[in-house]
């Protein structure tokens, strides 16, 4: 058994924050007067005197125990070692008109949402809305399609989403739902598995996306230089070799060497184990080279149950995904496994807990 | 309190010091007064303005204290009788008037009185001015009473008028702020016109001119001494050829009374009180020289008489005097708890001084009593630190920068000023200052830090300064930064009164010292014409707040933000409320709070049950101001409109 | 025969209300006759910080305004710690105390960097230091007479009531009745009456 300590502020500020670790997921903040998310960062104004707190209890980056997580969610511990969990990979696709032409690619994300809204699943759900500028996103809470279809689009800068989750659960009196990147999905769990109660048994539908890394809001200054004080319209990273990073606006196309963007990384992202979401109830993504296409990872029974339902309501139509695509995908998350584990190695970053013998699986 | 400017000739009166300052200057006729508030003086120019209508006279807070002697120099020379009254600090701010205006003289009286504060109560310097009055050549006298307080400062007027030069009375915080009885005498006002023109000249000049001046000035003094060996303010009490004398002056003759009395030393030591101390009365001073074997100076701070009547003795040495054992702060007889010439007197310090250099014995208090006292008052009694009162918006301004910079992440530097924002250095401030020096050194500093990025200092630099300060003595340092390029961030924390010293008005105020509708200068208009970019928000709109000075500090330059809302014991609250702590809903030491309000955030009105094991609110220190209530993150703080 | 000088020490915290009654109390003294001299710690020390008043009756001379340490005869106590704070530095085995017992916690122990002690303690020590402790729940009285904040005005009563000083509860009543012409001078009077009652009704600790 592995012996979890749960610490408080101070062990998060050293363990975490100093060690720019803290990915913004935002599941730190809005929990008391001490803990404020800032420009892409969590800030600590001072620590609270406690020495167990529910900000250490909930980071994605203070610990992260993969078998007890996995035995929670799915009964067991992962037999797949690349992707995790799942019960079918598979190309899926919204067959919604608008929401076809407000997603960056099949819209899955959207149509999922708005079904579970749609049919009473959830009351409510938090997203990833575009705020004015169009380039700072900032957590959303949606009720219906229209809000849904606000927040459609890929978003490429970080945002914290949860910051937003246990107040919107508070307000409801049914389920609530959200979409984040691994994680965020990663400190949901932790909300609900976790031995301080919260509002997290609230939370109905966690829809993970894949994701390799988020940029910091630095990165929209840059942007604006670049194009000049006009309207957004969209970010795109077409997937490799493109190696491109694209600016959408109302009136052009500005192609910027994603090389160019890179600095813009958060360090946080390049020790990240997690590519596909593992934790989620449904994980979407792209499908290379077919940009009306998503790639969905179905994990949880009550993932598998909502698909279905949605799948039958022809709000989504599916294909099976091509074999080539599917080594591809477990490809690419196997090697970043390899590699990020090899990254918190040398920096002796230890929170991730997995089974001894994949560790020396991936590291061999 | 009582009505200052009775006209009832002896009658007595219990009155404060600086009261008495203020009918000694009634009673001389005094027709123009200024000053700044400063702590101990303050109440001298409030007295005096309550009265102003009633005898005729003006009276005006001015923006600083140079600019109070100046105006109070020209009332002078114009042939009016004029007073200025400040603090021992305000004294260094008018150095450049008095420095000059000793040598261009005066035709009216013309009367300068510092107070100053041994044991820095409530100042930033123990600086004792009485060093002004020998630095400037000026005549000096030192009220030891409440009595002595209002007959010197009626005679101040006559003498500086006779001679034509300022005349400077030093008053400490033990005398201005105690009281005694006073015998009232009689009050002559006396109407004069303002007269000064074209056949006038008033100045120190410069080369010639200024050292015949100082010459004339120097006349000034001889004439004076020998007035002082005359004065009644100079007295010798005790064994006529005493072997032992205490010299003393101000609050020391009372202390050195009693110590002699308590020791039961009044047959063998003589106390020589001198009231009028530059220049020193030397034939008096040089025949009770004559008979002493030991002199101990009993004085507040440094060791004035000390040092000049050593000089004295050094002269008189020639003709047969001495040898004498003078005993001080030079030999550490006189001194307090951090040494000699620091911290103020009191009997206890001069029966010290007398039972080690006559190597007597005296308990005040048992042994057993000492210790015992001093077992408790470790054990159980937790000290008591200032604090901002409760609904004082400096704590929610100070919290607002106390985040800022957090957000912002580099470690900025908060530079301190004088005020009730003060304690920004403490923990009711978050000790979010670092620096506190005088009037102004805030921004001064600031403009420093502000411009050493070229040798590596990359941090925002936050200055905080009040409105009064701000008039006082931030102008031309605001200038200074942009002139200069200085990156720099000044909060200007606006409560709209000048609230340490008592509540005074400023410029900003609309009001002046007699209690009259004024023009406003506008803080934000004074940025505006100097060119910076200004901001005004109010503190308890504290995300707002919060998130503008985070941004102002994302850009270089000089800015600044005006943090505006009225204190709350200047203008209180005229609806009613009542505050309390809904325990359902209190979540205290638990995760997500962790006593935030009573723990961090530190108003006195917020309280801590420690049985019940929950936040409460204190009904009796509560101001209502509600901020707690937007700050709990569990809403368990609620507000009602009270019955 | 009264002491020479009669000295009373007046302490609680800035805000309380101990100029007022320092001057009320010295004001009457000297419509008796007597000199007096007060010495008061102002300015900063307001700010919720430790205030003390010294108020000295002579007979025959006016005396500086400081009490030499161990010299306090009486101690009128505004907050229990401040009472037993001044006790160590003023008191002495004579001095008699007249204490306030409601708490005004600090911000060092609101903030948990020290524990304010049990009442009863505090209580204790005074007593254990000095000759006679009678304690007043002064803010409860006040509250009866209309506002908390006159819990000075009733200690004071309280101090007239009992023999300890030689000035008279009718000159008393005469300056309070002028400090406070023009605000409340009834609820004042009320509150002055209301510890003289209760001074007179209580035994010492």
């Amino acid at each position: 058994m592995y012996r979890i300590e749960i610490k408080g502020p101070r062990e998060l500020q050293n363990e975490v924050l100093d060690k720019e670790l803290c990915s913004a997921c935002g599941a730190c903040t809005n929990l008391c007067p001490y803990i404020d998310m800032v420009a892409g960062r969590a800030v600590m104004i001072e620590p609270c005197n406690l020495s167990e707190g529910k900000c250490y209890d909930f980071c994605p980056r203070t610990y992260i125990d993969v078998p007890t997580l996995d035995n929670d969610l799915f009964g067991t511990y992962r037999s797949d070692l690349r992707i995790g969990s799942n019960i079918m990979v598979i190309k899926a696709r919204a067959r919604d008109d608008e929401i076809k032409s407000a997603a960056q690619y099949g819209g899955v994300v959207s149509a999922l949402v708005t079904y579970a809204l749609e049919s009473g699943e959830i009351e409510a759900a938090v997203l990833a809305g575009a705020s004015i500028d169009q380039i700072n996103p900032k957590p959303t809470v949606v009720r219906n399609r229209s809000d849904v279809l606000q927040c459609a689009g890929s978003k490429y800068i970080v945002c914290p989403t949860i910051t937003e989750v246990l107040e919107a659960a508070k307000k409801t009196t049914g389920k609530i739902g959200l979409v984040g990147t691994p994680c965020q999905v990663t400190s949901v769990r932790k909300m609900q598995a976790s031995k301080f109660e919260t509002a997290a048994d609230k939370i109905g539908l966690v829809i993970g996306l894949f994701c390799t890394w988020a940029l910091l809001p630095q990165a929209q200054d840059y942007i604006k230089d670049l194009v000049g004080s006009v309207n957004l319209v969209k970010f795109d990273v077409p997937p490799p070799p493109a190696n491109m990073f694209i600016i959408e606006t109302e009136t052009k196309k500005v192609e910027v060497s994603l090389d160019e963007m890179r600095r813009f990384i958060m360090p946080a992202c390049n020790v990240c184990f997690d590519m596909t979401s593992e934790f989620a109830d449904i994980s979407v993504g792209t499908v290379e080279g077919a940009a009306d296409w998503n790639t969905v990872i179905v994990r949880t029974g009550f993932g598998k149950e909502l698909f279905r339902q949605a799948r039958e309501a022809g709000i989504i139509e599916t294909a099976p995904l091509e074999k080539e695509r599917l080594d591809h995908l477990y490809e690419a998350s196997l090697n970043r496994k390899k590699k990020v584990l090899k990254e918190m190695e040398s920096k002796k970053i230890s929170c991730l807990i997995i089974r001894e013998e994949d560790r020396s699986k991936l590291l061999s | 309190m009582s009505y200052i400017g009775i006209d009832e000739p002896g009658k007595r009166m219990l009155l404060m010091g600086n009261e008495a300052i203020a009918r000694g200057a009634l009673e001389a006729g005094v027709h123009f007064c200024s000053g700044y508030p400063g702590n101990p003086a303050s109440e001298i120019l409030t007295t005096l303005s309550d009265v102003a209508k009633e005898f005729d006279s003006y009276v005006e807070w001015s923006v600083n204290e140079i600019v109070a002697l100046e105006a109070a120099g020209a009332a002078a020379i114009s042939g009016l009788r004029a007073l200025t009254a400040m603090k021992n600090l305000g004294a260094d701010v008018c150095a450049d008037f008095l420095m000059t205006a000793n040598l261009s003289g005066t035709k009216g009286g013309f009367v300068l009185v510092t107070g100053d504060d041994p044991s820095a109560h409530s100042t930033t310097s123990e600086l004792d001015t009485r060093n002004y009055a020998r630095f400037a050549g000026i005549p000096l006298l030192e009220p030891a009473t409440t009595q002595e307080a209002k007959d010197m400062t009626n005679w101040a007027f006559d003498l500086s008028e006779e001679l034509e030069v300022i005349c400077m009375i030093r008053t400490v915080t033990r005398l201005s702020h105690s009281r005694g009885v006073v015998t009232l005498g009689p009050i002559k006002p006396e109407k004069r016109s303002a007269n000064f023109g074209f056949q006038d000249m008033w100045t120190s000049g410069s080369s010639r001119i200024t050292c015949m001046l100082h010459s004339i000035l120097h006349e000034k003094l001889k004439k004076a001494q020998a007035k002082f060996e005359e004065s009644k303010f100079n007295w010798y009490v005790g064994k006529d050829d005493a072997d032992f004398i205490i010299v003393t002056s101000g609050t020391g003759w009372l202390y050195s009374l009693e110590a002699v009395k308590l020791l039961e030393l009044e047959e063998d030591v003589g106390i020589l009180k001198l009231g009028t101390t530059w220049p020193l009365p030397e034939k008096l001073i040089a025949s009770h020289l004559r008979h002493a074997k030991e002199v101990l100076f009993v004085e507040e701070t440094d060791p004035f008489l000390e040092q000049n009547v050593k000089v004295l003795a050094a002269d008189l040495a020639i003709e047969g005097f001495g040898p004498i054992r003078f005993y001080g702060k030079k030999s550490n007889s006189i001194r307090g708890e951090f040494g000699a010439g620091t911290g103020e007197l009191d009997v206890d310090i001069v029966i010290q001084a007398l039972t080690e250099i006559k190597e007597l014995t005296y308990v005040p208090t048992e042994k057993e009593y000492i210790s015992k006292a001093q077992e408790l008052l470790s054990s159980i009694v937790p000290s008591r630190t200032m604090s901002f009162c409760a609904g004082c918006p400096h704590r929610a301004s100070l919290w607002a920068i106390k985040k800022a910079l957090k957000w912002d992440g580099r470690d900025g530097i908060v530079t301190g000023d004088i005020g009730c924002y003060s304690l920004a250095m403490l923990p009711t401030g978050f000790s979010v200052a670092r620096t506190l020096q005088c009037m102004g050194a805030g921004i001064g500093t600031a403009n420093g830090f502000g411009n050493l990025r070229r040798f590596g200092l990359n941090k925002p630099v936050v200055a905080l300064t009040g409105d009064s300060t701000f008039y006082h003595a931030c102008i031309p340092a605001l200038i200074n930064a942009r002139w200069n390029g200085a990156n720099l961030l000044l909060v200007v924390l606006d409560n709209n009164t000048t609230a340490m010293t008592g509540h005074q008005p400023h410029p900003g105020s609309g009001v002046n010292a007699l209690g009259q509708s004024s023009s406003k200068v506008l803080i934000e208009n004074i940025c505006k014409g100097i060119g910076v970019e200004v901001q005004v928000c109010d503190p308890f709109n504290l995300d707002e707040a919060v998130q503008n000075l985070y941004e102002m500090l994302q850009t270089d330059g000089t800015k600044v933000m005006i943090f505006r809302h009225a204190c709350p014991l200047a203008f209180p609250q005229e609806k009613k409320v009542r505050v309390y702590v809904d325990q359902d809903k209190c979540i205290g030491e638990e995760c997500g709070c962790a006593k935030f309000c009573t723990r961090v955030f530190g108003c006195p009105g917020n309280i801590w049950d420690y049985e019940e094991g929950k936040a409460k609110i204190d009904e009796t220190i509560c101001n209502g101001c509600g901020f707690c209530a937007e700050l709990c993150p569990e809403e368990a703080i609620i507000i009602e409109e009270a019955a | 025969m009264m002491e020479e000088p009669l000295n009373l020490v007046i302490t609680g915290v800035g805000g309380q209300g101990n100029v007022v009654a320092s001057h009320i109390f010295a004001s009457a003294a000297s419509k008796d006759g007597f000199n007096v001299s007060v010495g008061e710690t102002y300015g900063a020390s307001q700010r919720g910080g430790a205030v003390m008043s010294h108020v000295r009756l002579s007979e025959k001379t006016q005396y500086g305004p400081l009490i030499p340490r161990g010299q306090a005869h009486i101690m009128l106590g505004f907050e229990p710690i401040e009472c037993l704070r001044a006790v160590t530095g003023f008191g002495n085995r004579k001095t008699r105390v007249i204490v306030n017992p409601r708490p005004i916690y600090p911000i060092d122990v609101l903030s948990g960097v020290s524990k304010y002690p049990p009442i009863e303690d505090v209580l204790e020590a005074i007593k254990k230091l000095v000759s006679s402790v009678h304690v007043v729940e002064a803010t409860e009285l006040a509250k009866e007479a209309g506002n908390p904040i006159m819990q000075n005005i009733v200690l004071v009563g309280c101090l007239a009531g009992t023999e300890f000083t030689p000035v008279k509860i009718e000159t008393l009543k005469e300056v309070i009745e002028e400090t406070f012409a023009e605000k409340h001078p009834r609820a004042n009077l009320k509150a002055f009456e209301l510890g003289v009652e209760q001074i007179r009704r209580i035994k010492p600790i």
